[in-house]
């Protein structure tokens, strides 16, 4: 599997910082990148101008293709990344296919020096590159493959391996879609549906033509039964001889090889952007429930001060009433006054007590 | 709006003004609790029959009433598996967060989407109307946010297929 960048950023920061290092300093790094590419750093007091960068990639296909180690033509390849400062050690670190002394004297200084860094940063992608390309190239040759339309499996990935078919006149890259979860293989599947449906407008009549289906293409007939079952489908680019040629093949190379990192990637972003849009309606639809309640609450509340308002101004008009009575009782009783009233009140005006029938009247005892 | 769509909301509307005449009505079979009569079905008397709208075979919703509660069950439609996922999604993701509708039920009634549980202190705390409205401009929002969010899916594919291609030109 590779990645977008073409420079290791892990890597590209340990070579940076040895080569700003201005005391001799014995440092051995170990890197393991995207599962399946390792790097070893190392670099020893006693010679403090060479780095040496030991890099294992993982194995690209079937045993009959390659042999071990790497191809002339990647050799050669990777001379021309910077052929003053890096030299090709042989044999190579155990346990590595290719082992890079840098001197870092011959790096030149200033912004320069930072441009060569990152190159030498993307060996890997360099190597690998090279490696697809050598098979594009080869493609054509008739003593490469037993039949002429035989698939070569590619394994970038341990999970992730495509079958690059030859045909007459183009080269069939089939990518067989692999997803943990059936929500990702969705939005994957919709991706392919706009990806055959742009592929195949006029605009872009020079783009590959892309298919996706999601049962086995023809061409992987007879592949075993594990390389066929996927849960995504297959997808197939028909790669012709023009988008192979000259400066294209760079470019036609580092997307194939990125296509699964593409989709995977293109995956991930649209399951986040699902998840933030839907946290953004989630707050909308709350507010408006919120915005319901709180005009209920000032509906009451208003409610509730206009009815108090009333009681208390209802309550106030009884007491002043009262309080006029109660004066004008007053006033009956204190100011008129006729002298032996009173006692003629109580002669004449005395009512009588009644006693109820319920009620026991106590007996008086005789003696 | 469709006119369909129109008409089923207006359905919808007019049997939940009708079936939300809920009073406080305490447990026949437990002193002093007070639990909502649909959820519990211990007393046939207190339940109403329950009601079915449907749109067509994938949009319906079920009102069931009780005397002191109501439970309203929606099915969203989903026409393909994309929106299928989507509304999964979205009403898994609004669940997950009930508690900020205080009427959502945390877990849908069998056969449906979502359900919303509205006791007779929801209706004390918030306007009768109120609600209603809440719950037809939810089922609105619903419809319109999975469509938006297929329609945006779709697009972003759109481009980032554009995007893959302009490497090979």
């Amino acid at each position: 599997m590779a990645c977008f960048q073409r420079a290791s950023p892990a890597l590209k920061e340990i070579l940076l910082k040895l080569y700003s290092l201005e005391k001799p300093t014995e440092i051995e790094h170990h890197l393991h990148e995207y599962g399946s590419v390792q790097y070893h750093i190392q670099s020893s007091v006693p010679d403090p101008q060479h780095i040496y960068l030991s890099i294992a990639t993982p194995l690209l296909s079937q045993g009959d293709l390659l042999s071990d180690g790497l191809s002339p033509y990647t050799v050669e390849m990777v001379k021309q990344i910077c052929s003053h400062a890096i030299e090709i050690i042989e044999p190579a670190k155990e346990g590595y296919e290719l082992t890079l002394r840098i001197n870092s004297a011959k790096i030149l200084h200033g912004e320069e020096s930072e441009k060569i860094i990152t190159d030498i940063a993307a060996v890997q992608a360099v190597i690998i590159s090279s490696r697809l390309k050598e098979v594009l190239r080869n493609v054509n040759s008739p003593t490469l493959f037993q039949g002429i339309s035989r698939p070569i499996k590619l394994v970038y990935h341990p999970r992730e391996p495509f079958f690059v078919v030859k045909q007459p006149q183009k080269i069939l890259i089939i990518y067989p879609i692999r997803f943990k979860e059936d929500t990702d293989v969705i939005i994957a599947t919709a991706f392919f549906r706009e990806l055959m449906d742009v592929g195949s407008s006029e605009k872009w009549s020079k783009a590959p033509p892309c298919c996706w289906s999601p049962i086995p293409p023809p061409e992987l007939r007879g592949e075993p039964l594990e390389e066929l079952s996927t849960n995504g489908g297959f997808v197939t680019f028909d790669i012709s001889l023009h988008h192979v040629e000259g400066k294209r093949l760079d470019n036609t190379v580092w997307s194939l090889l990125n296509f699964n990192a593409y989709v995977k990637y293109h995956v991930k972003t649209t399951r986040g952007f699902i998840q933030r849009r839907m946290r953004r309606r989630l707050e909308g639809l709350v507010e408006i429930l919120h915005q319901k309640s709180s005009d209920v609450a000032v509906l009451n509340k208003g409610q509730g001060i206009k009815y108090m308002k009333k009681l208390v101004a209802r309550t106030k008009r009884i007491k002043q009433k009262c309080r006029s009575l109660s004066r004008k009782i007053k006033r009956i009783r204190f100011r008129i006054k006729i002298p032996g009233f009173a006692r003629f009140r109580r002669r004449w005006l005395k009512f009588p007590k009644f006693s109820s029938s319920i009620q026991y009247t106590r007996l008086k005892c005789s003696d | 709006m469709a006119t369909t769509l129109r008409l089923y909301l207006t359905c919808i509307r007019n049997t939940l003004e009708a079936a939300m005449c809920l009073q406080n009505f305490p447990c026949q079979e437990v002193e002093r609790h007070n639990k909502p009569e649909v959820e519990l079905k211990t007393s046939s008397e207190l339940l109403l029959n329950p009601i079915l709208i449907c749109r067509n075979e994938s949009e319906k919703c079920l009102i069931e009433t009780s005397i002191n509660s109501l439970r309203i069950s929606l099915k969203v439609k989903q026409t393909d598996e994309l929106e299928n996922i989507l509304t999964k999604k979205f009403l898994r993701f609004l669940s997950m967060r009930a508690e900020a509708f205080q009427v959502l039920r945390r877990k849908p009634v069998q056969g449906y989407d979502i359900s919303f549980l509205i006791t007779n202190y929801h209706c004390e705390d918030m306007q009768k109307q109120k609600l209603i409205d809440f719950i037809v401009q939810f089922m609105e929002d619903i419809d319109k946010e999975i469509s938006e969010l297929k329609m945006s899916v779709n697009t972003r594919g759109r481009l980032v297929a554009t995007e893959f291609l302009k490497q090979f030109i």
